[in-house]
């Protein structure tokens, strides 16, 4: 069976229950208790009567009149010493009713189905007994019970309907928040009302404006990061189209050539804008890190093997620090992601004035907490100031805007957080810049 | 005509200055906000491609520096931003066009044409002086109704010296007029391009003043 969801329904049918149980209770208890008295009093009336009947000797006319009374609940029977009845309030019915054998003092006996209370007294000459049924005293009991159970189970359904309406004006409240919620659009994140809405309730509400808040600070996030997409990727977009006309109006051969070659230059970087939007995309919080056994020395060696061919091309000198092996768990495609736009962020910026290329040094080591990595360079550095804004989607340093998606950074701080671990600039030894990764091991 | 490009990006800039000089405009291309207000508080422009993202100084303070000067150059702002309050800070900063990336190569020099015409105060892209015709906009040169085919180089010349009929322009302003910074320039191009023309045009529309310089229109009196 379906549990039951409804709070007025659960407390309405709790309540009947409730009440249910305390009439019983009640019920039985009065019964028990009138039944105890009934049975003192009437014995007590018992014995009385059968003592007086037998000290008496004979019974007045107008008493017999009395005993014999079919509205009278009791019956009496003389019997002489040697067991002929001398008396009986019942004529005609008499051997039937009582048992001619003289029992003395209290007893119960069986009559037709019927349960009598007796009481015996003998004299040198004769028996008196006196009989009461025993169902005068359960009726007695059962209507003392019935006037004490009857004010509860009158009151219960109403205690109950009044519950019903009560538990219904509560809950109003917060059918109005989900009334609210109901009328709202996708896009209206704003938190729902709380005013005049019972203690209880205000936890849920509360906890639920808190998570409309924290979706709509990654919604707003969202946006503005298309239209900070949509806005970076104009730029490329706009040289292609320069570079497409150029191609169209070359007047010659050459002119051609060297035009598609700046065609080609182009689309290469168009598409690694696309790579690097996907790259963050993918390392974003809530894309959850494919979780592997890795091994993070191997992953550098990759991502140096990927940057040589343009290290080359600069004449930049890259040096590695690294363990034979450093296994972690991790997202080996995402971590080279990492590497990668470390190293070329340290190559496009890691050259001191005066020296051919970039000098670019990678230590990765096994620490307590995880993985240690560390990128040197040897160029300008980060001023301290700037550091915190680094990490800013397409944030650029202030003159090279053109060879950058100005995301790296971005996507190194979003892997690591994906990884659970943090990212760090500071100083080289060198007074270029050193990027800090601290990767748990998990 | 000479035009100042004002772009950060290199891919966007290099392939602008050459698009431009494939026109026979001269450009000159700066990248950064400080050497733009450098550029144009030394030399006359007829026209400035302004990027608003810029290093150092902002686009934007750039043209309102400008302005502040009494500087009434040609503006037009080329941007990716979008927003329509950037728009109308642009124009209220005192751009003459606005123009958003990505742009056709196309549609930039129509509005190039469009504000340089606007501001010599006139209604049409054509020029003409007595039976010469220059139209900037389809490139063509006619005279007396025959058409004429010139050069890149010759064209602009033609089109610098037409734009003022009779103002004399002397060998290094036209020489501004047709040669961005870091172009080679032999020492006697102009003579040779004036000298082309005249076999191209007649000898009676294009005159020298020796030492002076060179005009169009009817021959001045000596």
């Amino acid at each position: 069976m379906k549990a039951m969801r409804s709070l007025r329904l659960r407390l309405f049918s709790f309540l009947l229950a409730l009440a249910a149980v305390v009439a019983a209770v009640v019920g039985s208890a009065t019964y028990a208790s009138v039944r105890t008295e009934a049975d003192e009093l009437f014995d007590y009336q018992l014995r009385q009567m059968a003592l007086s009947l037998r000290d008496q000797g004979r019974i007045a006319d107008d008493e017999r009149s009395a005993l014999a009374n079919a509205e009278f609940d009791y019956v009496v029977q003389v019997w002489s010493i040697d067991g002929v009845q001398l008396y009986s309030s019942l004529p005609g019915r008499q051997t039937a009713l009582l048992p001619a054998r003289a029992v003395l003092g209290f007893s119960n006996v069986e009559v037709d189905g019927h349960t009598w209370r007796v009481f015996g007294a003998a004299t040198p000459l004769r028996v008196v007994q006196v009989g009461q049924p025993l169902a005068v005293r359960r009726r007695l009991a059962a209507e003392a019970a019935g006037r004490s159970v009857l004010p509860v189970l009158v009151a219960a359904p109403a205690v109950a309907l009044a519950m019903w309406w009560l538990v219904g004006l509560s809950l109003a409240p917060l059918a109005r928040v989900a009334e609210a919620a109901r009328r709202r659009g996708a896009a209206a994140l704003d938190p729902l009302p709380t005013a005049a809405l019972p203690s209880e309730m205000q936890p849920l509400v509360d906890a639920f404006n808190a998570l409309l808040g924290r979706l709509s600070a990654a919604f707003d996030a969202e946006r503005a990061f298309i239209a900070d997409a949509a806005h970076e990727l104009r730029t490329p977009l706009t040289a292609l189209r320069l570079q497409i006309g150029l191609v169209r109006d070359a007047p010659d051969a050459p002119a051609r050539e060297a035009a598609l070659a700046r065609l080609r230059a182009g689309v290469e970087r168009a598409v690694h804008l696309v790579e690097q939007l996907l790259a963050l995309a993918r390392a974003e919080p809530g894309a959850g890190a494919a979780q592997a056994t890795i091994d993070l020395a191997l992953v550098a060696r990759q991502a140096l093997a990927d940057a040589e061919p343009l290290a080359a091309a600069q004449g930049a000198q890259i040096r590695l620090d690294a363990p034979e092996a450093l296994p972690m768990q991790g997202d080996a495609a995402a971590l080279r992601s990492l590497l990668r736009n470390l190293v070329d962020n340290a190559l496009k910026h890691g050259r001191r004035d005066g020296e051919a290329g970039a000098r670019v040094a990678l230590a990765l080591r096994s620490a307590a907490e995880g993985a240690v990595l560390e990128v040197d360079d040897a160029g300008p550095g980060i001023a301290a100031a700037e550091r915190e804004h680094a990490f800013e989607r397409f944030r650029r340093g202030d003159t090279s805007r053109s060879e950058g998606s100005g995301l790296g950074l971005a996507i190194v701080q979003a892997v690591a957080r994906q990884h659970g671990g943090s990212v760090e600039l500071g100083s080289s030894a060198e007074g270029g810049l050193r990027v800090t990764v601290r990767l748990p091991r998990r | 005509m000479r035009i100042l490009l004002v772009e950060d990006d290199t891919m966007i800039g290099e392939s602008l200055r050459e698009a431009l000089r494939a026109q026979g405009l001269a450009a000159d291309w700066v990248r950064d906000g400080r050497a733009a207000d450098a550029a144009l508080a030394s030399e006359r422009f007829d026209a400035v491609l302004l990027d608003l993202g810029l290093p150092q100084r902002s686009g934007l303070d750039v043209l309102r520096a400008l302005r502040a000067r009494g500087n009434a150059t040609p503006v037009i702002v080329v941007t990716a931003r979008d927003a329509l309050a950037d728009k109308v800070a642009g124009l209220d900063a005192g751009a003459d066009d606005y123009l958003l990336k990505p742009f056709e190569l196309d549609e930039l020099l129509a509005r190039l044409r469009a504000v340089v015409r606007r501001q010599a105060g006139r209604a049409t892209s054509a020029l003409v002086v007595a039976d010469l015709r220059l139209d900037a906009a389809t490139r063509e040169v006619s005279r007396g109704g025959r058409p004429v085919l010139l050069s890149a180089r010759e064209f602009a010349l033609l089109e610098a010296l037409m734009e003022r009929p009779g103002a004399i322009l002397s060998r290094a302003q036209l020489e501004d007029r047709l040669y961005g910074w870091g172009e080679e320039l032999e020492s006697n191009a102009i003579s040779v391009y004036v000298h082309q023309l005249r076999k191209k045009l007649g000898d009676d529309v294009l005159h020298t003043l020796r030492g002076v310089g060179y005009y169009v229109g009817p021959a001045k009196e000596r």
